[in-house]
């Protein structure tokens, strides 16, 4: 256990003043691990919804949220600071405090990037009416939102966010983040079923079908990682990628071969249609299902549902870091962060996990805003006839490699195993590892464009390459 | 692609698509029995943007109608104002001594805003089916070339949505001080943008195969349903009443016919909706190229540079007053194809009858013809790749 | 392709539907009028025909002939019927007079199926009877609607489901005003 079990241990105790029974253990495990989660995504989901909303402006060449500042909410803090004193003298006091240039300047930057427009966007949502249909299943219909959110802040528990911050070390956490996520298909469903609306049906139909779909691909792509790695804890596989020297790059799954390469795709596009981003947003898709499951919600537990996909979203991210990019780790030189006080370290390490994620977060945004969304049938034939396939190639590929290269196979054969050295790749079997499957890729993709390629020549005068 | 339904008619689901809902551009409605994601039948219901056009004619002296032809179809006005004042000019041109000739600036004028007008209405029709797939950002890219044609007209009319601009006999105004210029220049940029907009989504490969062999309308099929304009070209059909009935100084033009060819590509096949969608993006560049032929042939402003009429607009409105007896039918080009005004005279300053026959109404009467066996999802890209406009079926 | 100029056309009209009737010319376009029992029969001849091929109806429409300066005066709804072929290149017009009482007119929706609508509009506006159409019924207006508004003698609805359509003091006119001075 690391620090934080100890700290539950330790308020626990505190708290019933002697062994620790199931109540005080609850209250030290809200207040320890519960709270701070939630103050940490809540704010962060909430961000990247203005985030979204600016990126979405640039790429649509208008300007987005541009008025709402941070001047109201700092106004309401002076109030509520000094609340003794007369009115007058709150407002000149507040007056006084932004006349100071930087707070100025940095009030009018906040209008400019409207970052007043979440705490406006918040309180208009607190303030709408909680409406349920006639004609819906009630009880069902008020427990979705939170069914998905319990669904998309559980996997949080187990992410490493630094060498000394886990909440909850396990040895099967790989395992403990799919198993937690697959809630959300519940909400979801029972979103859809429970509104009493045709159009909720439909999406929540969809949402099953698709999720379920794609959480083959998605289990594959970490079941090909936890072969690889010789372990399911996510912490350990962080710890696998860990390589001495400068270049710690060089250490993460992302750069052990094709095959790894190749998963991450599979995962990052997955995961993409785990979080029903575009271009898989059938289960909500606005021109057709009107809002899909979600289209009878209002208000706050609109604001769950909203609130869950930006959580999974970021998850996504820290998952594709955890697994793929070094997690936690830098990727120039690691050691010198080990030489820091553990505070620093743990507050550095878990700034780059959160530039890793956001980083992955903006990708999902630029494709939605870029891409049309596909067809029912299409989204499932990705699945099943494109992903699943090359999961499993990846993951022929990798136990080969693990052959070849003298890796041990106990992993598979044992479930987990305390995380064993990286299999040693002399430079032969590493070129071969590379350049084989790039030229055979090379080679495919080469032969498709020969047979289905050459566009139409309108459609080339159309986009200026002919002509 | 089509699949069968499966499920017995029971235990189908009717799913009441509209008059309320994102996708179906105003306040269409159409009733969806579906098997799951599957349509098995659909029965369009119109209606919910009727305004008694027709009545109305029946009712208003001749030049009065003209701004009602706004509001046929909103999104194309100067062409549908063009439709009926080419009509009535055919109309009173069946008696010389009833016979308007408009000056020649003013047709150059005709030509040029139909034009314009041609490309704005079409941004919206590849935007808005852009955005029934699922890409929202190719529309508003659209949405603002389409403003920047707004911004034209407003300065040539006073209006940005209902222009009112050409009359019977001419046009209202005569082009604004540096227009000639100002739309050069928007031609200019307007193509590099367009470029960018076809790169976006227009060969972007989820739209290509969302929309390949998707309602596929063969040409017998266009012909016989009555479709016109892009959706009979994009069947594959080579025919554009601009060039082969050609009205106002078209004829003096090279108007270049793009047709249907299958542009999908491997599961294209000619007449689908990538057809229709790629057709409205080629009569674009089209539009684009009459646009500048004709501010090639534009001949000087009149004396009277208020007045690109030379002053006729009085005994124009002398004439109206006594229309000869007789019908007429004339058609003309419109962005949703063939607008035809079907006009009937008693001899009076009002019409007797002024039908209107408008690209979206046949295309309307379609829908339950191809929307057989598609999926659910495609009914909203059905409807954008007819780019029917509710008001034109409506009236 | 051949083009066949107006005599033509009513010449090879007249021989394959000899039912055909006195042919004219409006505004240079020929002109006929088909009794209303043949219409299906001599639109289908129309289409099939190799040398007139009339494979696509333009428009069908119809004109209330109630208050139109015929003489002498008719009390008919002609139906008229705006064909086009593609294939040839050349135009007809049909007019049916359909008696205002008993206004039933053989449909072509299944020569041309763009009538469906079409027919579905007139029968909406005017009241003909297509008979042989597969879905007659109201298409514009709602399908509980008293009337059909584009016939002359329409009266204006004072209300419809209890909402007024005029405010106080306004009132319709019962047919549009004509002008004055028509023969």
């Amino acid at each position: 256990m690391t620090g934080l079990g100890h700290a539950v241990d330790t308020l626990a105790a505190w708290l019933a003043g002697g062994p620790p029974g199931w109540f005080a253990v609850t209250l030290a495990v809200l207040a320890v691990w519960v709270a701070p989660l939630l103050l940490l995504v809540f704010p962060v989901a909430a961000f990247g919804q203005i985030l979204e909303r600016k990126i979405a402006a640039a790429i649509q060449r208008r300007k987005g949220p541009n008025s709402a500042g941070l001047d109201g909410p700092l106004r309401l803090v002076f109030r509520a600071v000094l609340c003794l004193l007369p009115r007058e003298r709150q407002d000149r006091a507040f007056a006084a405090f932004c006349n100071l240039v930087p707070v100025r300047t940095a009030l009018l930057w906040s209008r400019r990037l409207g970052l007043g427009q979440f705490v406006a966007d918040g309180i208009k949502m607190l303030g709408k009416e909680d409406i349920v249909p006639r004609g819906a299943d009630g009880a069902v219909f008020r427990f979705a939102p939170y069914l998905a959110l319990v669904g998309a802040f559980l996997p949080w528990c187990v992410l490493p966010f630094a060498q000394h911050l886990v909440m909850l070390e396990t040895e099967v956490s790989a395992l403990f983040v799919l198993a937690t996520s697959g809630l959300v298909v519940v909400a979801l469903k029972m979103a859809g079923w429970g509104s009493g609306n045709k159009w909720s049906l439909l999406g929540g139909m969809r949402a099953v079908a698709q999720l379920v779909s794609y959480e083959v691909p998605i289990g594959l792509a970490v079941g090909g990682v936890v072969l690889w790695c010789g372990t399911m804890d996510l912490h350990a596989i962080v710890g696998q990628q860990y390589a001495p020297g400068v270049f710690t790059l060089l250490g993460w799954n992302v750069c052990q071969g094709p095959f790894l390469l190749l998963l991450l795709l599979v995962f990052f596009v997955a995961g993409l249609a785990e979080c029903q981003r575009s271009p898989f947003d059938m289960a909500e898709a606005e021109s057709e299902l009107v809002s899909g499951f979600n289209t009878e919600y209002s208000g706050l537990r609109w604001g769950m549902f909203a609130l869950a996909e930006y959580t999974e979203m970021l998850l996504i991210g820290a998952l594709v870091a955890t697994l793929f990019l070094g997690g936690y780790q830098s990727p120039i030189g690691e050691q010198w962060l080990l030489l820091l006080p553990t505070w620093l370290e743990t507050l550095l390490h878990a700034l780059i996990l959160g530039a890793k994620t956001l980083v992955v977060f903006l990708l999902m945004m630029w494709i939605r805003w870029t891409l049309p969304r596909f067809r029912v049938d299409q989204v499932m034939r990705l699945a099943w006839l494109v992903l699943v396939p090359l999961a499993l190639l990846s993951l022929l590929g990798i136990a080969v490699t693990l052959l070849v290269a003298g890796g041990t196979t106990e992993g598979m054969a044992y479930g987990r195993l305390a995380a064993r050295p990286r299999p040693d790749l002399s430079w032969l079997p590493w070129l071969l590892l590379w350049i084989v499957p790039v030229l055979a890729a090379v080679v495919l993709v080469r032969a498709a464009n020969a047979r289905y390629g050459g566009r139409h020549p309108a459609l080339r005068r159309l986009t200026g390459e002919g002509a | 692609m089509t699949v069968e339904a499966s499920t017995p008619a029971g235990e189908r689901m009717t799913l009441n698509m509209g008059p309320h809902h994102p996708a179906t551009h105003g306040v269409l409605r159409i009733v969806v029995e579906s098997d799951g994601e599957v349509v098995a039948r659909c029965t369009p219901d119109h209606g919910y943007l009727h305004r008694s056009i027709e009545k109305i004619g029946e009712c208003v002296e001749w030049p009065m109608f003209v701004p009602y032809t706004d509001r046929i179809d909103y999104v194309c006005a100067m062409n549908a104002n063009l439709a009926y004042c080419v009509a009535v000019e055919r109309l009173l041109a069946s008696d010389p001594a009833t016979t308007v000739v408009v000056p020649r600036r003013a047709e150059c004028i005709r030509v040029l805003v139909a034009e314009l007008n041609r490309i704005s209405s079409h941004l919206i029709a590849v935007g808005a089916m852009a955005m029934d797939v699922g890409a929202y950002t190719p529309f508003l890219h659209g949405i603002a070339q389409r403003e920047a044609v707004n911004d034209i007209f407003e300065k040539l009319c006073g209006q940005r949505l209902t222009y009112n601009y050409v009359t019977i006999g001419g046009v209202a105004f005569d082009l604004h001080d540096g227009a000639v210029a100002e739309i050069a220049a928007f031609l200019d940029q307007f193509e590099r943008e367009m470029q960018r907009f076809n790169r976006l989504v227009t060969t972007n490969t989820i739209f290509r195969d969302r929309c390949a062999g998707l309602a596929v309308v063969d040409a017998a099929q266009a012909i016989a349903w009555g479709l016109v304009g892009p959706n009979l070209r994009g069947s594959g059909v080579d025919f554009d009443l601009r060039r082969d009935e050609s009205y106002g100084i078209y004829g003096e033009l090279d108007v270049r016919v793009p047709k249907g060819e299958a542009f999908a590509g491997r599961h294209g096949r000619q007449g689908d909706a990538y057809d229709r969608y790629v057709v409205r993006l080629l009569e674009i560049q089209e539009s684009v190229r009459l646009c500048r032929a004709v501010l090639q042939l534009l001949p000087p402003a009149a004396d009277k540079p208020a007045d690109p009429l030379g002053g006729h607009q009085a005994e124009v409105s002398k004439i109206l007053r006594k229309v000869p007896k007789g019908a007429v039918h004339v058609r003309t080009e419109a962005p949703r194809g063939e607008m035809g005004y079907w006009i009937v005279s008693d001899g009076g300053k009002v019409p007797f009858r002024v039908r209107c026959r408008t690209g979206s109404f046949t295309a309307a009467g379609m829908f339950q013809h191809v929307m057989r066996g598609i999926f659910l999802a495609d009914v909203v890209a059905v409807i954008g790749s007819f780019d029917v406009v509710v008001p034109e079926i409506d009236r | 392709m051949t083009a066949l100029s107006h005599e033509q056309i009513a010449a090879a009209v007249r021989s394959v539907c000899p039912e055909v009737g006195d042919q004219r010319a409006s505004n240079g376009r020929p002109f006929l009028h088909v009794p209303a029992a043949a219409v299906a029969d001599v639109a289908r001849c129309l289409r099939d025909d190799p040398a007139l091929r009339f494979d696509a109806l333009m428009d069908l429409t119809a004109v209330d002939l109630l208050q139109f300066p015929y003489t002498p005066p008719r009390d008919d709804i002609a139906v008229v019927y705006l064909l086009f072929s593609y294939a040839h290149r050349h135009k007809i017009t049909l007019e049916v007079f359909a008696p205002r009482q008993a206004c039933a007119v053989p449909s072509v929706a299944a020569v041309w199926p763009a009538a469906i609508y079409f027919e579905r509009e007139v029968f909406d506006l005017f009241g003909v009877t297509f008979t042989g159409h597969p879905q007659l019924r109201r298409i514009l207006m709602p399908d509980d609607w008293q009337g059909h508004p584009l016939r002359k003698d329409y009266l204006y609805p004072a209300d419809y489901h209890g909402v007024p359509h005029l405010r106080d003091g306004q009132s319709f006119s019962t047919s549009p005003p004509r002008a004055e001075g028509t023969s």
